[in-house]
This record gives C-alpha cells, sequence and structure tokens, in this order.
C-alpha cells in the first residue's frame, strides 16, 4: 500500500490510469469467461426470436423451409417458384401486420414443432 | 440501439454497413463488430450478398482510417506549437515518435483487428506522429482485410449463434486490448522510476 502510495506520488496520471486500465482488463477476462461458460450450456443454444431478425435469417437458423416461416409470420406467398421472403425485420414486419413479435415466435415454434413431428 | 441498427442492415446494407466501420474507426461508439457479424449472418440465411457485406465494410473501415490519420497529421502542427512552448514535453513525443518508427507496422496492423478497440487512436498517433502514409496505407489494407474477413467471416459461419460469437469476441477485444494498455503503461511507469534513481 505504501509502494502505491510512493508511485502515486510520482505519477499522479499514470499510477490511476495503470489501475484502471489493469481492473479493465480483468472485469472483460471475467466477462469472456463467462459468456464462454454460458453460451457453450446447449441450453442456451437456441436463438430466441428477436426484432432484429429476418424472415430469412430466422427459416437459416432455424433450418425451417421458406414457405414454412412465410405461413407462420402470415405473409403473403408471392407467385413463382417458391415463396421469396421480405428483406424486412421482423420489427417492421410486425409494423406492418400488426403481429406482436412473441406472436410470431410462438407460430414459428409451433411451425417448427409441427414440421419436426412429420417431416415432408 | 444495436438491436435497431442491426434490424437495418438487411434494407440499407452496404450503405449502413460503410457508414458504421467508418465511424467506429474515428472512435464513435458504435457496434461495428457485432454489425459485421449480423451482415455475414444475413448473408449466409441470402438477405444479401457476402461481397456486398464485405466490401462495403472494408471500405467503411479504410476511409475511416484515412480520415483518422489525416486528423492526426493536422493536429501535429499544434503539437509542434506545443513543443515549442515547453520544451519539456520534447522529450515525451520524441518518445512517442520513436516507438512510432520501431512498431508503427506491425502497430498498425494488429490494432485494426487484434485488438481493435485501440484502431482510432493509433490512427492518430501515425499520422500526429509523421509515420509515412504509404507504409500506414499498406499495414492498415492488410489489418482491416483481416478485419473485416474475421467478423463477417465468422458471421457467416455461426449465423445461427451470432449472440454467442458476438459476446465472446467483444469482451476477448476487450481483454486484449486492455491488457496491452496495462503492459505498455508499466513498462513507462517502471522504467520512469529506474531513470529517476539514476537522476
Amino acid at each position: 500500500m505504501r509502494k502505491l502510495f510512493h508511485l502515486f506520488r510520482a505519477h499522479p496520471v499514470l499510477t490511476p490510469a495503470f489501475l484502471l486500465a489493469a481492473a479493465l482488463t480483468l472485469l472483460f477476462t471475467i466477462r469472456t469467461v463467462v459468456f464462454t461458460i454460458y453460451w457453450s450450456n446447449p441450453a442456451h443454444k437456441n436463438q430466441q426470436i428477436e426484432p432484429w431478425m429476418t424472415p430469412r435469417y430466422v427459416a437459416y437458423s432455424w433450418d425451417l423451409p421458406p414457405e414454412a416461416v412465410a405461413r407462420a409470420l402470415g405473409l403473403p406467398e408471392p407467385d413463382g417458384p417458391g415463396p421469396r421472403l421480405p428483406r424486412r425485420s421482423l420489427q417492421e414486419i410486425s409494423e406492418q401486420t400488426g403481429v406482436p413479435i412473441a406472436e410470431m415466435a410462438a407460430r414459428i415454434e409451433a411451425a417448427a414443432e409441427s414440421l419436426r413431428e412429420q417431416p415432408e | 440501439m444495436t438491436e435497431t441498427l442491426v434490424g437495418l442492415i438487411p434494407q440499407y446494407g452496404a450503405a449502413l454497413m460503410f457508414l458504421v466501420t467508418f465511424l467506429s474507426c474515428l472512435a464513435l461508439p458504435v457496434p461495428s463488430s457485432l454489425m459485421m457479424l449480423a451482415g455475414g449472418a444475413f448473408a449466409a440465411g441470402g438477405d444479401l450478398s457476402l461481397a456486398t457485406v464485405g466490401l462495403s465494410a472494408y471500405g467503411g473501415a479504410l476511409s475511416g482510417d484515412q480520415v483518422g490519420f489525416a486528423i492526426g497529421r493536422w493536429g501535429q502542427r499544434h503539437i509542434d506549437a506545443l513543443v515549442a512552448r515547453y520544451p519539456k514535453r520534447a522529450a515525451l513525443i520524441e518518445r512517442a515518435r520513436a516507438f512510432s518508427e520501431r512498431w508503427g507496422g506491425p502497430g498498425v496492423y494488429f490494432s485494426r483487428w487484434l485488438v481493435s478497440p485501440l484502431g482510432p487512436y493509433v490512427n492518430f498517433l501515425a499520422g500526429s506522429a509523421r509515420m509515412p502514409w504509404a507504409r500506414f496505407t499498406s499495414w492498415d489494407v492488410a489489418g482491416e482485410a483481416t478485419w473485416v474477413t474475421l467478423y463477417v467471416g465468422l458471421g457467416f459461419l455461426f449465423a445461427d449463434q451470432i449472440g454467442a460469437v458476438a459476446d465472446i469476441a467483444s469482451n476477448l477485444s476487450g481483454a486484449l486490448a486492455a491488457g496491452l494498455v496495462t503492459i505498455l503503461i508499466g513498462r513507462v511507469l517502471f522504467r520512469r522510476k529506474k531513470g529517476a534513481a539514476h537522476v
């Protein structure tokens, strides 16, 4: 403690900067370890449906066919071979259709569940 | 705010990626690493092409670094004026220049991606320490290519787990950057102490 005090008197700017940097190093290291442990738990691997996601992203990350996602989100299935999903976030789609995100998430989970039960 | 920004990527892909990496290279607090991960993930889903995401992020980063370097150059004149007024500071600034002379190139390269939180400050320093423009730019071009490839690539490969990748990568990068700063300050502190004993 006395050593630290002397260091502080000799370098009033660098000493606190050094301590702050050391504390930040410790903090970020702990956070890295905590997040690594958190995410390596299989229970946390399924990504929840979030407002920033797009229908295509949901189809990709949940491994669902685009038609199933379009149906679950109540999107019109456009003409032509295979529905083309809009390049919009779920947030925007929710604002347009009035369906809340939570409702969308429930429908997607239901769609994934039914596909798992009877694979096409 | 981050979630809103990420949600805008599919619609304003290239322009938004460019803007975010540009601003982050000037030390503005925008979530550029996360945005690149998300851009890669959207490319995996098919909302955007990988080339659009990668090239726009790369272009933004290179432009931002050039502006940061130019700001450093411009500020350098003021540093010279300061040295004229306070000659005692000259030794410190000379040491910063010598350090940049010796470590400047690899310093630029690794501060692009491995300790990326330090990148913007290295730009200002490199400009103000009169690092030759061609040297700065060639290390920068390589470093930003590594940064963009790493983050967009991770986003593309781990598209269904970008939350995990973002949490781990941002904290690891913060730990490395803070660790490096700790070591650099520590070196100055303890070297100075030895020097003071001799005088």
